[in-house]
């Protein structure tokens, strides 16, 4: 848990503060990538998550899933260009488990960055990095603290 | 001319972009039809449920319009124009004005340039957006969430914990859904797409919200793709 509003930002994790997700390192040149405990909360329950197909190409800032809460509905952004290696079955199946595990079960896609990438580690922060940042994020979502479902798994 | 709020938060903004925006208002061809005169009865005010709860009064449109008092109008335009629920109770005005009807154009006047209360009032909407623009339906059963419709009480647990029975329990076989209201033809799709690509809406969306469009764009891509024609080059539909 991190001293932001009950949010938890893992500190093994990356981050991408606007597009609001998180990266983790597989140490073979793949990223896990999922939505932060701030993007579940301000979400709401999430009812679909529908990530791209293995092997599809994604420019940066272009949309790597499409996910739907009750009366809300946004895209997961690709924080570099890159090539989906595999994607979450599970999430597919029952959504749910955005809100339920957002840093475990419930990660989205593995992505690998292409050439175009470039100096990609840039524009990611560490936990510690981007507290001050998603601080920022909140208050402008007018967010007050993150809010966890039953079962939450930090 | 000075605001009736003395204190009016919008008096940075310069007059002739509140002249601008107003005179949008006043050509829309809808415009002639909603304003007659106001005597400020109070019947509007009676009957609206949104001034019942929150700071809100129908009246204040008639009376604000009808003056031209454009700063007001700013005001109006960026906070309370969406508090109402434009459910049209203030038409029962026995001067025929229709308060709502005046909401509905500089709503419209509002989404068409891209202010910033008109993304701050559809953030919260923008599955409906999505649904209406890629299926044509608004309301999906799949909606009725508890942390969305908490006002549906315990009941709405077990309606969305079982929707997919509920839904086969409709006898029409078209209502067997939960992502959409009814089961929308291909056909119909395509040509919702091409209608929203060739009358600039999907442009107007991508000014409320990118992330939407995005989205939308992508769908609206595939589909048409598989049925022959090129997004960025729709104008030759014609």
């Amino acid at each position: 848990m991190s001293d932001l509003a009950n949010c938890v930002l893992p500190g093994d994790l990356k981050y991408h503060i606007d597009f609001n997700v998180w990266l983790r390192d597989q140490g073979d040149g793949t990223f896990q990538l999922g939505m932060t405990d701030i993007a579940q909360t301000l979400a709401g329950s999430v009812i679909h998550c529908r990530p791209k197909k293995a092997g599809k190409t994604i420019k940066a800032g272009k949309s790597i899933a499409t996910v739907e809460s009750g009366k809300w509905v946004g895209p997961v952004k690709a924080p570099f260009h890159c090539e989906i290696v595999s994607r979450n079955e599970e999430v597919e199946s029952d959504a749910t488990v955005l809100n339920r595990s957002p840093y475990s079960k419930g990660w989205i896609v593995c992505i690998r960055p292409t050439e175009e990438a470039g100096d990609y580690q840039s524009e990611l922060l560490s936990a510690d990095a981007a507290l001050e940042g998603f601080r920022a994020y909140m208050a402008k979502h007018d967010l007050a603290e993150c809010s966890h479902c039953d079962g939450f798994e930090e | 001319m000075e605001a009736i709020y003395a204190d009016t938060k919008y008096r940075d903004v310069p007059v002739e972009e509140k002249q601008r925006l107003f005179d949008q208002v006043k050509s829309d061809m809808r415009w002639e039809e909603t304003l007659y005169g106001c005597y400020e009865c109070g019947i509007c005010v009676a009957a609206c449920p949104s001034a019942r709860f929150y700071d809100f009064s129908p009246r204040v449109y008639a009376q604000i319009m009808a003056r031209e008092d454009i700063h007001a109008f700013y005001e109006l335009l960026n906070d309370s124009m969406w508090d109402c629920s434009q459910c049209f109770s203030c038409t029962r005005c026995p001067r025929q004005n229709n308060p709502g009807g005046i909401i509905t154009i500089m709503r419209e006047v509002a989404v068409n340039n891209g202010l910033e209360s008109a993304k701050a009032a559809l953030t919260a909407y923008s599955r409906i957006i999505y649904k209406i623009m890629s299926t044509g339906t608004q309301v999906a059963p799949d909606m009725l969430q508890p942390d969305f419709f908490p006002d549906w009480g315990p009941d709405v647990t077990a309606v969305s914990e079982n929707l997919d029975i509920w839904r086969r329990m409709v006898p029409p076989e078209t209502l067997h859904t939960t992502e959409l209201a009814w089961d929308v033809a291909e056909k119909t799709r395509v040509e919702l797409f091409l209608i929203w690509k060739l009358t600039g809406n999907l442009e107007m969306i991508e000014s409320l919200d990118e992330g939407i469009f995005m989205i939308l764009e992508e769908v609206m891509e595939e589909l048409l793709e598989e049925h022959g024609y090129d997004i960025d080059d729709i104008d030759s539909v014609i």
